[in-house]
């Protein structure tokens, strides 16, 4: 960003460290979004990550459930959202956030928080391992119609490729679920639904990718029918999304912040030549 | 009284003409900025100087606090208009620093009132996002509005 980088209004790693701060604060509330996005403008700005990090391990955030979850959906934001170098930098962290799951490896705590700790934990770090497996893609897996063809280049690394997005989407349906059923009635619930929004935003990245990528493989093999496994398990994948936005289309809270995408009843179809 | 303490900072803080017609089209006030403003800032885009100073203080209003949300929404209208009418230096500009412009899409700010004032400039920063991201609309976009 040439530009930007003339000007004096980029961040410096005391002010970031401020909005780490107050984006994982005691209140249990959502981490409000304008620290979260000073953390994401930082990493682009600067195209590193690292000093992020460093501001998220400075903070003592792991004695107290609710900043240590507010930590974990700022780390996922700033993966989604933040430069690709988020993604690179990140990977030496996978340490600091094994800490994080021992630290609530026991009983419940009494927000309720420890499980949820521990899955989301569990999320990013299989997150983390696709990234890496996988660099081509970004932190939302926006859709960008190259990737699908090239892979397509090579069937049986199209067919890799398809299966380990559809590991990380039944991981996201196992965590939403775990979020949805953690739900407190004497609450507003509102830290927990932030982070169903990177979840609805991730996942549907991943299901465009998938839709785009097998109709991609059904056009070039041979023996269609290899991809019979697929195509069952990304119909399955389809009922439970579309069950799993319709959940979310009824969080007021969520669907102020962000459109919830709506899926046709029946998943779409991947064999057809009208696509 | 806010229009006079503005033009007291303006002095004060030495920005140039230039930066005060910008400051001047993206204020808290309930209404504007004009057509004729926007056009006029627009037109300057296309002297290189000029247009570095107009896109250094629209990128300060779009980094402004909740409070200020009219700020953030009036300069991405701003924008809108210069990625319409300004000089191909715009579109530049918004494309490298698009995570700014994308990052807005969850903008939250609820008043006094409870009102959610974040909508509009959520709302603002997607239609922005999109246009970016579809070159044939850009073209069409730029195209149209110069005959």
């Amino acid at each position: 960003s040439s530009f930007r980088l003339q000007s004096d209004h980029m961040q410096s790693d005391a002010s970031l460290m401020t909005s780490v701060r107050k984006a994982t604060s005691i209140d249990e509330t959502a981490p409000k979004r304008k620290h979260v996005r000073s953390c994401i403008i930082f990493t682009w700005d600067h195209h590193t990550a690292r000093p992020f990090w460093t501001a998220i391990k400075v903070q003592p955030l792991l004695a107290n459930e609710v900043q240590t979850f507010k930590a974990l959906i700022t780390i996922h934001r700033v993966l989604q959202e933040g430069h690709k170098s988020a993604l690179v930098d990140s990977q030496s962290e996978k340490g600091w956030l094994k800490t994080c799951e021992r630290q609530y490896d026991g009983e419940s705590s009494p927000k309720g928080y420890s499980d949820l700790i521990r899955d989301y934990v569990d999320y990013l770090l299989d997150k983390l391992s696709f990234h890496a497996q996988h660099p081509e893609f970004n932190g939302t897996f926006e859709y960008k119609e190259y990737i699908s063809l090239r892979q397509v280049d090579d069937p049986n690394e199209g067919y890799e490729t398809v299966y380990d997005m559809m590991n990380l989407q039944d991981h996201i349906d196992e965590f939403q679920k775990q979020l949805f059923s953690n739900f407190k009635r004497s609450n507003k619930n509102e830290c927990r639904i932030a982070a169903l929004v990177p979840l609805v935003q991730e996942s549907y990245g991943i299901y465009r990718f998938l839709t785009s990528m097998l109709r991609a493989l059904y056009s070039t093999v041979d023996a269609p029918e290899t991809l019979e496994p697929l195509k069952h398990r990304y119909k399955s994948q389809h009922h439970r999304l579309r069950q799993f936005y319709a959940d979310c289309s009824n969080l007021r809270y969520l669907t102020s912040l962000i459109s919830v995408p709506r899926l046709p009843h029946d998943p779409p179809d991947l064999e057809g030549d009208d696509n | 009284m806010k229009a006079a303490v503005r033009s007291v900072k303006n002095f004060s803080k030495g920005y140039t003409d230039t930066q005060i017609k910008v400051r001047n089209a993206t204020t808290n006030d309930s209404w504007g900025p004009s057509g004729t403003a926007m056009a006029e800032i627009a037109e300057l885009t296309y002297d290189q100087n000029e247009m570095l100073e107009v896109m250094d203080i629209i990128d300060r209003r779009l980094n402004d606090k909740g409070k200020n949300w009219r700020h953030v929404f009036k300069s991405l209208s701003l924008l809108e208009y210069c990625l319409h009418n300004g000089s191909e230096n715009v579109v530049r500009w918004a494309k490298d620093n698009i995570y700014i412009i994308t990052t807005l899409r969850e903008f939250v700010y609820v008043d006094d009132n409870g009102h959610d004032q974040g909508q509009n400039v959520r709302t603002k920063a997607k239609e922005i996002t999109s246009l970016l991201e579809d070159e044939h609309a850009l073209k069409e976009a730029r195209g149209d509005s110069r005959e």
